[in-house]
């Protein structure tokens, strides 16, 4: 699931800024961030530390097929 | 009363489910949620509860009642602290800065309820530890502990429904219900015991 | 009193509805993503798309380690400047995950300036710019030192320390605003424009002088934090008539094989580390070696556990046998970290003897040059949460402080090759200069960094952590050339017409009614490029056949690319450079016809200095088609 859950978030909006594939965005009406493009993660995890309560997970699946190019 | 205020919480918490994390990360989420528990239970350890209990009994329960008060109020008051304290640990922003942006982070009414709540409990705790420095008459006392108090968990109730990490759909509930028990049970008391203060209960 | 309960249970309901409705967007979302040809459901009004005309002397795109520098020295020179970035400051592109900078100091150093460029071009076999590699040495002390004043050694990330002299110059910073056209008017860069990723809106920038600081690119491959990456600048430059260089040459980096996409758990916590400095430490490293050696043997890691002596390093298994050439003098310097025979550096934590400790930080992981995944003896713990002090103690400058950390990063894992496809060694792709001023032959283009073919360090990987030192120093290099340039120039004019064609052409994704989702296109585009070795054991026929495909894309998918939002719309432009970048690489690497450095030729695997002592230039023909020259090593372009 690339970047997986995001719990106790305060919609400080650092995450979305953060986010260098615009994977993460703030929901207007929870004024929550939420993972919007979950398949554009690159599993870089700069939203987690720059989150100031921790509030992201990620695990190190990706949610769509992975090409390589030998292995 | 500690099957339900401490038991139902942690068996949620065990339910939820959410990813597992460092020991210190889960430690201070599970003191945090038993601590505010533990403050819904406070309105039940209470002259509230006196038609069940019998006259000893309400003495120890007050005792407790004082006791978890002085507790685990100052937890609450630390949970802000808490939540950043273990960036002291590990890469990523500086404890400081997140914390500035935590209470900064105004567009959240979540962050703002929070805020208020903590005031709240703030006062709470000063005005008991000083209730006997304080210039007013004990049932006054009482009814000012009382009504900060149905402000103060109604508050932070909300705030930590929105904000809290570990409030999936059956936390929400069980808090829900506790807080809603709680301040009916309150309310209920002061409203047949004592009609002259009724007026000031409602928010 | 119901009243209250009733309130909290609202605010409850409320909560797990909205929360739900999160739930269902994501999904919904990552199910169109893997759409190809589809309606185009948006829901963006085009008519009511605001509009914002931006105007400074100089515009500096790109918020990585060049843009920096090239804000702040432009500014310092006395122009107006604004930084615009397709992420935020400090947080994109391949700057926050390089943690290692090379300062060059005079005064410790055991080799003088020339020293150090002439070894520098004996790995690179004449492929490196000596004026640039010299330039980057020379600068590097004062560039890091600036850095130092700002806490860029005091945090594993960068945005505060990027901010802090952005914010005491005052200088307007646009941060995800996606450049997507260059616009030159008379001949003479003229400004940019872009869309905002928040907000519904077309930006156009008028300047009188540009810098391109947008990095190089790759295809968003899986386990290279370069997804954001997408030869963005070095497109838009070329289709106003930019030259541009370097396309034939490869990153080889392996990832991998156990969740391969994961660049955080491949690089076994090195992004959480505090960044530090390096001394002199030259290799030949990061072309094709392991693919070769993987190519010919199979992957080695498989047959022995993936706990091989090197872990899946670069090292090639049987380098004696063939494949591609690597000078006797930097044999010994096999995988990152390895020391090229006696130098063993000035970094200020002292010298760690032999090639023993490969990967170890910062000797070996600095940079972008990242090490392989799996390769780092006293990494992090792979799940990412160091030891406590790891990146937070507030001296760990030079690596005699690590190797005590001890403690494996635990399983190393089997490779896979391709983590950084569709990337070119740093700094050997992009812009072609004109002068040591990175400048570019359209009058008022600068370009800085990666995204400028400076070969400041050749078409190999050569000095340890000059990356992010040669995008500091050439940032600023090219603010003080673009501030000067601005003093000779009126502001120019952008037409009404212009500005029109340049709007319709980013709108273009968005009023699609049916089309293909970019998402789709580009797993196609690298479906093409990465599997079969295209990139690494090049064969004419192999490259062609890719090249057809390729030309395909360009031609059928390319121009009926859509979106749905901004989001999209960014990718369907991505998608786009991709296309033309990887066009550019397969043409360019069917034109050379040897092998040298990180360009592998199957069939012609020597060197050929005869015929190829020259770098390629890649245009765009008067006729809008794709044209190649050569220009000799060592020379600048003659028009």
């Amino acid at each position: 699931m690339t970047i997986k859950q995001i719990n106790g978030c305060i919609g400080c909006g650092i995450c979305v800024q953060t986010c260098p594939t615009d994977v993460i965005a703030l929901d207007p009406k929870t004024k929550k961030a939420f993972i919007k493009y979950p398949a554009d993660c690159q599993i870089c995890h700069l939203c987690r530390m720059y989150c100031p309560v921790d509030a992201i997970t990620i695990s190190p699946e990706k949610s769509i097929p992975v090409i390589v190019s030998w292995g | 009363m500690s099957l339900t205020f401490i038991g139902l919480p942690l068996l949620l918490w065990s339910l939820n489910d959410l990813p597992q994390r460092t020991a210190l990360k889960d430690s201070i989420s599970v003191l945090t949620i038993i601590a505010f528990s533990l403050m819904l239970g406070q309105f039940f350890l209470a002259r509230t509860s006196k038609n069940i209990l019998k006259d000893y009994n309400l003495t120890k329960a007050l005792k407790i009642h004082k006791l978890i008060g002085y507790i685990f109020v100052p937890i609450l008051l630390a949970h802000p602290f808490l939540i950043i304290f273990p960036r002291y640990f590990e890469a990523g922003i500086e404890p400081k800065e997140a914390f500035i942006t935590l209470i900064t982070t105004f567009e959240s009414p979540g962050v703002i309820l929070g805020i208020i709540a903590w005031c709240l409990m703030f006062i709470l705790g000063v005005t008991s530890l000083l209730r006997n420095k304080l210039p007013i008459k004990y049932k006054t006392w009482r009814v000012i502990h009382g009504i900060l108090s149905i402000m103060f968990i109604l508050i932070a109730t909300r705030h930590a429904i929105m904000l809290g990490r570990h409030m999936d759909r059956a936390m929400s509930i069980c808090m829900s219900i506790m807080a809603a028990g709680g301040i009916l049970l309150l309310l209920k008391t002061y409203i047949l015991k004592s009609s002259k203060i009724e007026g000031g209960t409602n928010e | 009193m119901n009243k209250s309960s009733e309130n909290t249970d609202i605010s409850r309901r409320k909560f797990m509805t909205l929360a739900g409705g999160a739930v269902g967007i994501a999904a919904l979302a990552s199910l169109a993503d893997n759409k190809s040809w589809a309606a185009n459901e948006s829901n963006i009004d085009i008519d009511k798309m605001q509009y914002q005309e931006n105007q400074t002397d100089v515009l500096v795109i790109g918020g990585g380690m060049a843009g920096l520098f090239a804000a702040v020295k432009a500014h310092d020179a006395g122009t107006k400047v604004m930084l615009v970035s397709k992420g935020r400051l400090g947080a994109s592109g391949q700057t926050p995950f390089a943690k290692g900078i090379f300062a060059y100091d005079p005064a410790n150093a055991k080799m003088s300036l020339d020293e150090f460029v002439n070894a520098v071009s004996r790995s690179a076999l004449g492929t490196n710019n000596p004026v640039y590699t010299k330039q980057m040495a020379e600068h590097s002390l004062a560039r890091v030192n600036e850095l130092r004043q700002w806490g860029f050694f005091d945090s594993p990330l960068y945005y505060n320390s990027f901010n802090k002299p952005i914010k005491q110059r005052n200088i307007p910073i646009q941060e995800r605003i996606v450049i997507t056209h260059l616009i030159k008017e008379n001949g003479k860069i003229a400004g940019a424009a872009g869309f905002s990723l928040d907000q519904e809106k077309i930006h156009i920038y008028k300047a009188k002088s540009v810098i391109l600081c947008t990095g190089a690119g790759g295809f968003k491959p899986n386990g290279f934090p370069i997804c954001d990456l997408t030869h963005d600048g070095t497109i838009m430059a070329y289709n106003i008539g930019a030259k541009v260089t370097g396309k034939e040459w490869n990153d080889g980096h392996p990832g991998q094989m156990t969740n391969p996409a994961a660049c955080f758990d491949g690089w076994h916590g090195m992004f959480e580390r505090k960044p530090d400095t390096t001394g002199i430490g030259i290799r030949h490293d990061l072309g094709v070696d392991q693919n070769y050696s993987s190519y010919i043997n199979g992957n080695p890691g498989s047959t022995q556990n993936g706990n091989t002596e090197m872990g899946p390093g670069l090292r090639p298994q049987n380098h004696s046998s063939g494949g591609p050439y690597r000078p006797i003098e930097f044999q010994e310097s096999g995988p990152p970290g390895g020391r090229p025979g006696g130098e063993s550096g000035n970094r200020p934590g002292g010298d760690r003897p032999g090639p023993g400790n490969n990967f170890g930080p910062p000797a070996g992981a600095p940079d972008m040059d990242f090490p392989p995944p799996g390769d780092r003896p006293d990494g992090n713990s792979p799940a990412g949460f160091g030891p406590p002090d790891q990146g937070r103690h507030p001296n760990n400058r030079s690596d005699d402080k690590h190797p005590g950390k001890g403690g494996h990063p635990g399983p190393r894992g089997i490779s896979v090759g391709g983590s950084s496809a569709g990337m070119a060694i740093h700094k050997s792709e992009g812009l072609v200069p004109i002068n040591e001023k990175c400048e570019s032959n359209i009058p008022g283009l600068y370009a800085a960094g990666d995204a400028l073919g400076s070969y400041m360090a050749g078409a190999i990987y050569t000095q340890i952590g000059s990356s992010l030192a040669g995008s500091a120093v050439q940032g600023a290099i090219a603010a003080e050339a673009a501030a000067e340039y601005c003093k000779t120039i009126e502001m120019p004019v952008i037409t009404k017409a212009k500005i029109s064609k340049v709007q319709e052409e980013i709108l273009a994704p968005l009023k699609r009614q049916i089309g293909y989702g970019p998402a789709w296109v580009t797993q196609t585009l690298q479906g093409i490029m990465i599997p079969n070795f295209i990139l690494y054991i090049k064969k004419e026929n192999l490259l062609k056949a890719a090249l057809a495909y390729i030309e395909e894309l360009r031609d059928h998918h390319m121009p009926l690319l859509r979106a749905a939002d901004m989001h999209e719309l960014r990718l369907a432009h991505e998608t786009a450079n991709m296309i033309i970048s990887a066009e550019m690489k397969l043409k360019a690497s069917i034109m050379r016809k040897e092998s040298r450095c990180s360009h592998y030729r199957l069939d012609y695997p020597d060197i050929d200095d005869n015929n190829w002592f020259a770098w390629i230039n890649i245009f765009k023909g008067d006729d809008g088609t794709m044209k190649f020259e050569k220009q000799a090593f060592g020379s600048w372009p003659i028009s």
